[in-house]
């Protein structure tokens, strides 16, 4: 009622792709399905599950970069499902999207205060020296300094960790309220990785900039996200606290993501894990590998539900309704 | 007698009027059967170097190569190219490259692309190499029917099992495996890691592991090693490596990766990588060292710990140590400490 919209919002969205698979044949396959979901204003919310789970499609939907095929997306309360692009300046500015590669995702032809200075130059900021100080403030902020011997350089020259520095001074130099970050350190080693996050995390924290984290590794989500949404087939199965989702998983695809993670410790060695999804196995959400309780009878998927005695912890199973979860709102 | 003993080896190249001491003065040994090394270190610490090195695929521009190299007792270094390509490489010892699900040939049949080498080297007939490689398939957790697949039809997970039954084809005593699992996700590469885990007790193949992820060498190997720099800094058992770490290199490592549980942050590796080319004089480690101390300007040699490891680390030297042998070394034991 009196509350503060979301910043952004997901109300039961899908987003369906028709490929061609013949001459006259086409399959529609639905990437994201019935997914209702929202960023609150400052917070990190990580999204993690398997490849071809659905992930990039939803971080890309919320930033209306594809249109949703059924529900609605709105943004601080302003409904963008069906504005035109040219209407969508005001989005563009606001919500940003760092890519997972920083290899491949930047022009190798441009120095850094170019790549890091184009999104103002779209945005129609004429002046030079505007945009030199916003791009030389961007890169402080990612700690490539100093600024001006950074901006000269080309991303060539740079580490994978400083070219994904630059990634994300590039989706900052506009001020975003709204970051999708996909699988941001996935191609950095592992021992890199961390300072990119506690970057993230410490843009979030100091100025109040929303993250929708995108990766695989959950062990990451638990300390760099203040809630964890777990995806299975286009679904959302769990969601809540990091530290709710970590340590007591409900929905056996969560519980299969969690061992999966390869802890170097002496009492996990030597394993076999769990694991969700067979090799090359088909979209079908009524299989969930690893659920004692075999396949989903009927055609429905499980909705999102709260957990008894554990508020803003929702599970999408069939089993926990019938145990009596109830729906939220 | 010892599977694979590698002893102090050495692989430089030249870099312009530079030097880049890709692998400098490493050794390790695979005892058996079904053993495991990992080689953990961060991007351009020498893993493939030492990959390289061992299967003996040089690049151009070679400017230091030696040290010894023994399977099963016998020395491979004294092999000619010709012996050792007609009797080593694939035969004895084969290998997964790092990113070898591209090298994928895109319009052959996945099981002829298996099947190759056998009809090149050997006069195997033609049944009978299409038996073998179904027989591989199966084995790498494929059915027979892949072998008439092409590579667009397959997932990432499935191609990396087709390129490790490629290397499997001559039944080698050692596979190494560069960084196998780097372009897969979570679930496929906890697939592909059951997979090793299996090929290691049957048929007992023995394996080489490279990787920038110490959970993931935890999990499979039962030495490891850490590269920086072109050294193994630390070498040992994987449990006393990972409890009990010798170099505070290491130390960091592990204490860089996010747990799942637990309340210590991971904290990020301190400094920067060093550049290949102009290597820090003294311990390779020390700009980035806050255990560093005035010894640490001389170069550490690979102090031995037990009877089964090394570290590169003053601190190890009870000596040069003083003091610090009875206070920083139990401290590198505590995580984030
Ligand atoms: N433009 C598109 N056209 C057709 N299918 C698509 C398109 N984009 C994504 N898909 C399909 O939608 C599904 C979800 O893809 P998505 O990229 O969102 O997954 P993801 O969870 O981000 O995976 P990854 O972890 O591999 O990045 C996949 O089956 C994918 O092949
Ligand atoms: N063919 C080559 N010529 C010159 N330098 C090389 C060559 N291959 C690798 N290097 C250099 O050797 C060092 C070790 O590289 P590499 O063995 O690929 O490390 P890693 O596999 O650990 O990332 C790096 O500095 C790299 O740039
Ligand atoms: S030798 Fe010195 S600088 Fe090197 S790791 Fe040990 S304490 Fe640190
Ligand atoms: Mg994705
Ligand atoms: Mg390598």
């Amino acid at each position: 009622m009196g509350e503060p919209p979301p910043l952004v919002a997901l109300d039961d969205v899908s987003v369906v792709f028709r490929t061609r698979s013949g001459l006259f044949r086409s399959s529609a396959l639905r990437a994201v399905d019935g997914v209702s979901l929202a960023v609150t204003r400052g917070e990190t919310l990580a999204l993690v599950g398997e490849s071809g789970s659905g992930k990039t499609t939803l971080g890309r939907v919320s930033l209306r970069l594809v249109a949703a095929t059924w529900g609605r997306v709105s943004f601080d309360g302003r409904d963008v499902t069906d504005v035109a692009e040219e209407q969508l300046g005001w989005l563009r500015r606001r919500a940003q999207i760092v890519f997972q590669d920083p290899f491949s995702s930047l022009n190798p032809y441009m120095r850094v205060a170019e790549l890091v200075g184009e999104p103002l130059l779209i945005d129609g900021v004429r002046s030079r020296q505007e945009r030199l100080e916003r791009v030389h403030r961007a890169l402080e902020a990612v700690d490539l300094v100093p600024a001006a011997r950074a901006a000269a350089k080309y991303p060539t020259a740079m580490s994978g960790g400083q070219r994904q520095r630059v990634g994300i001074a590039r989706a900052l130099v506009r001020d975003p309220e709204y970051i999708v970050a996909d699988e941001p350190v996935s191609m950095i080693d592992a021992s890199s990785r961390i300072d990119i996050l506690d970057l993230l995390r410490g843009l979030q924290l100091r100025r109040g900039v929303a993250f929708l984290y995108i990766t695989h590794d959950i062990a990451s989500a638990r300390h760099f996200a203040d809630r964890i949404a777990v995806m299975h087939r286009g679904a959302v199965v769990e969601l809540g606290d990091a530290g709710a989702v970590i340590d007591r998983p409900v929905h056996p695809y969560t519980r299969a993501l969690i061992a999966a993670v390869p802890e170097p410790d002496p009492a996990n060695r030597h394993r076999r894990r769990a694991v969700g999804g067979a090799d090359g196995a088909d979209g079908d959400f009524r299989v969930v590998e690893g659920c004692p309780h075999g396949p989903l009878p009927g055609g429905r998927r499980p909705v999102l539900l709260d957990m008894p005695g554990d508020p803003g912890h929702f599970v999408a199973c069939h089993v926990m309704s019938a145990a009596g979860a109830t729906a939220p709102g | 007698m010892a599977l694979l003993e590698v002893d102090d080896l050495h692989l430089h190249y030249a870099a312009g009027d530079r030097v880049v001491r890709a692998v400098d003065g490493v050794s390790f040994v695979i005892a058996g059967k079904g053993e495991a090394v990992g080689v953990v270190g961060e991007s351009g610490s020498g893993k493939s170097s030492l990959a390289n090195a061992v299967m003996r695929l040089l690049p151009k521009g070679v400017a230091r190569f030696d040290g010894s190299i023994r399977l099963n007792g016998r020395d491979l270094t004294t092999l000619s190219d010709e012996a050792y390509r007609r009797e080593i490489r694939w035969r004895r010892i084969a290998m997964v490259f790092q990113g070898a699900l591209n090298v994928l040939n895109p319009v052959i049949r996945v099981g002829d692309q298996i099947a190759e080498p056998l009809l090149l080297d050997d006069r195997v007939e033609k049944r009978a190499a299409r038996a073998r490689v179904e027989g591989l398939l199966e084995r790498v957790g494929l059915s027979a029917a892949f072998y008439g697949r092409y590579p667009h039809e397959l997932s990432g997970g499935q191609k990396q099992r087709v390129v490790i039954a490629t290397a499997l084809v001559h039944d080698p005593d050692l596979l190494i495996l560069d960084e196998p699992t780097s372009a897969l996700d979570v679930s496929v590469q906890a697939q592909i890691m059951n997979l090793l885990k299996d090929l290691k007790e049957d048929p007992g193949i023995s394996m080489l592991f490279i990787t920038h992820d110490i959970g993931l060498a935890s999990d499979l190997c039962d030495t490891i090693a850490v590269a920086y720099a072109g050294e193994h800094v630390e070498y040992g058992p994987a449990d006393r490596v990972l409890l009990e770490p010798r170099h505070p290199y290491t130390q960091r490592l592990l204490a860089s990766l996010p747990r799942l549980h637990g309340a210590e942050r991971p904290r990020a590796m301190p400094g920067e990588p060093p550049d290949a080319t102009a290597l820090p004089l003294g311990c390779r480690f020390h700009p980035r060292c806050p255990y560093r101390f005035d010894a640490c300007d001389r170069h550490p040699p690979a102090l031995p710990i037990a009877a089964d490891g090394h570290a590169r680390c003053w601190l190890n030297d009870r000596e040069v140590a003083g003091e610090r042998f009875e206070t920083h070394l139990p401290a590198l034991a505590v995580r984030g400490g």
